[in-house]
């Protein structure tokens, strides 16, 4: 069964994962292109780490938008059907949203493996100067990470009727409006904060797009 | 005999404009039943109650012994689906369809899938979404008959199709069952489709089921009568009046159910004539049946 519904994904997400996978492969060698001088001083290692971390911020990004995007592939063709299809089908819904989460996972792994190829060849050519190290691996298992969560998300989103999609954009909406209400009104309300402490601190759910996406570091 | 599919008391509520209340239903095993109604009766709803894809508020559904929708995955494997609208991934191609239906269906009958598609013609390379409507309907009997199926579930399986495609469609249905001896829920609106077919027949009105009874009876029963003299009021008649309008030279025409052929001593005993008995077909019956439950005889 797995194959078959993995094959459906794979025409609903193929392009999404192709384009991924090549952005997933360019962003390690394009964040060390600058080191791959073997005169490599003390000075450029500064600049080094500071391209290191301004391309790292595209790590999240793009791991985000991977998850997004083949989340809403991978229900895509149930959602044409209206899963009248799906809920004829002979086995528990349960199992076929686990075979359909599967599919997707499976397609993602492709941009992690760019990542991790890219990562790795990236930090073998360049001349890494003294004092700094190469995270080749740790940086493709954070990026492995972020995807499946973004994409555990999205998928737990996207499975739901458009009812549901609007409730919660309804509560985000809420949200900032009353923000924007208590900011007008001089309240000492700060609902952001809290949200993004909730959010993105550790160990909130969303902690792992957060903080510095470092393949060369000290 | 046994029932393949029997619900008692289904109550189903979707919104506030469309209820089934009190449903009660018996689809007798190895029967082609033709359930019949207008539009928006309740007819895809209850297919839907059935298969498990709705959940009811309250009631009991058994499909082939096994109580829906508990035991929906193991029932659905035993029964082929069309469903009135095209539900399939666009992006498939035919013979991707095909494998993709296979890998659910143990009982899958490739042998059978390819003469099928064969006899359909339809090509194995074109994608769902180009298919034409014809071929559409097509595929998706193709998938519910290759599944080798105890129970056919068919909701408008020909509807909007071409009389060439319908009976294409419908011969292929036809031999599958006098093979295996299954049994054929078959909702429609085409009504002399169903009387070719059906051996009973279920109707339903706005959430209802105004009748069930098998074919034969209910053709027989509903009759066209050309009466003369009849007092405005027909007391104790032994057959349903349906309908009673007026005809030529101050004759009249009555629409009754239930009729039997020595009833027609009835109208001696009102001082009025029976000059005619005329049969009315299905279609005819089906409009006289509505019309008496959403309003008195005339």
């Amino acid at each position: 069964m797995f194959h078959v519904v993995l094959y459906s994904q794979w025409k609903w997400s193929r392009l999404i994962i192709a384009l991924g996978s090549v952005a997933a492969f360019a962003l390690p060698l394009v964040s060390v292109q600058g080191a791959a001088r073997p005169d490599t001083s003390p000075l450029q290692a500064a600049e080094l780490l500071q391209s290191v971390q301004s391309w790292g911020t595209l790590y999240p990004v793009l791991a985000a938008a991977l998850g997004l995007l083949v989340a809403i592939a991978t229900w895509a063709p149930d959602h044409r059907g209206r899963h009248v299809h799906a809920l004829s089908l002979p086995l528990p819904r349960w199992r076929y949203v686990l075979l359909r989460f599967g599919g997707g996972a499976t397609l993602l792994a492709a941009p992690v493996i760019a990542v991790a190829a890219s990562a790795l060849l990236a930090t073998w050519s360049a001349t890494i100067p003294a004092g700094l190290q190469g995270y080749p691996v740790a940086l493709a298992i954070r990026f492995a990470l972020a995807v499946l969560v973004a994409y555990a998300v999205f998928f737990a989103v996207s499975a739901g009727t458009a009812r549901t999609a609007g409730i919660i954009l309804g509560l985000i909406g809420g949200v900032i409006l009353v923000q924007i209400v208590a900011g007008v009104a001089n309240i000492d309300l700060d609902l952001f904060g809290k949200v993004q402490v909730a959010v993105l601190n550790w160990p909130g759910p969303l902690a792992i797009f957060t903080g510095r996406w470092m393949l060369i570091d000290v | 005999m046994t029932n393949a599919i029997e619900i008692r008391q289904l109550h189903y509520r979707a919104g506030r404009a469309f209820e089934l209340k009190q449903l009660d239903l018996n689809v007798p095993s190895g029967a082609i039943y033709g359930f019949l109604g207008p539009n928006g009766s309740g007819k895809t709803t209850t297919i839907r109650l059935v298969l498990g894809l709705l959940r009811p508020l309250a009631g009991r559904i058994t499909v082939l012994g096994d109580q829906i929708p508990d035991a929906a995955p193991r029932v659905l494997a035993r029964v082929g689906y069309v469903p009135e609208h095209p539900h399939l991934d666009p992006t498939l191609t035919v013979r991707e369809t095909l494998r993709f239906q296979a890998a659910f269906y143990p009982s899958w009958d490739w042998p059978c899938a390819q003469r099928l598609r064969r006899e359909f013609e339809l090509d194995e390379g074109a994608t769902f979404g180009r298919l034409s409507k014809g071929q559409k309907g097509k595929l998706m009997s193709l998938l519910a008959l290759a599944q080798r199926p105890d129970l056919l579930v068919l909701d408008e399986p020909t509807d909007g199709l071409d009389p060439v495609v319908r009976r294409d469609v419908l011969s292929a249905l036809l031999d599958y069952v006098s093979q295996r001896q299954a049994t054929v829920f078959i909702s429609s609106h085409l009504v002399h489709e169903l009387e070719r077919i059906c051996d009973w027949i279920g109707v339903m009105d706005n959430g209802r089921l105004i009748t069930e009874v098998p074919m034969q009876r209910f053709k027989n029963g509903i009759k066209r009568l050309r009466v003369a003299g009849a007092p405005p009021t027909a007391a104790g008649a032994p057959f349903m009046i349906l309908a009673r309008e007026q005809a030529n030279g101050g004759a009249e025409t009555w629409v009754v159910r239930d009729w039997e052929p020595e009833m027609a001593a009835y109208f001696a005993t009102i001082g009025a004539a029976l000059n005619d008995v005329i049969d009315l077909d299905l279609e005819e019956g089906f409009v006289e049946l509505l019309r008496t439950f959403r309003g008195p005889p005339s």
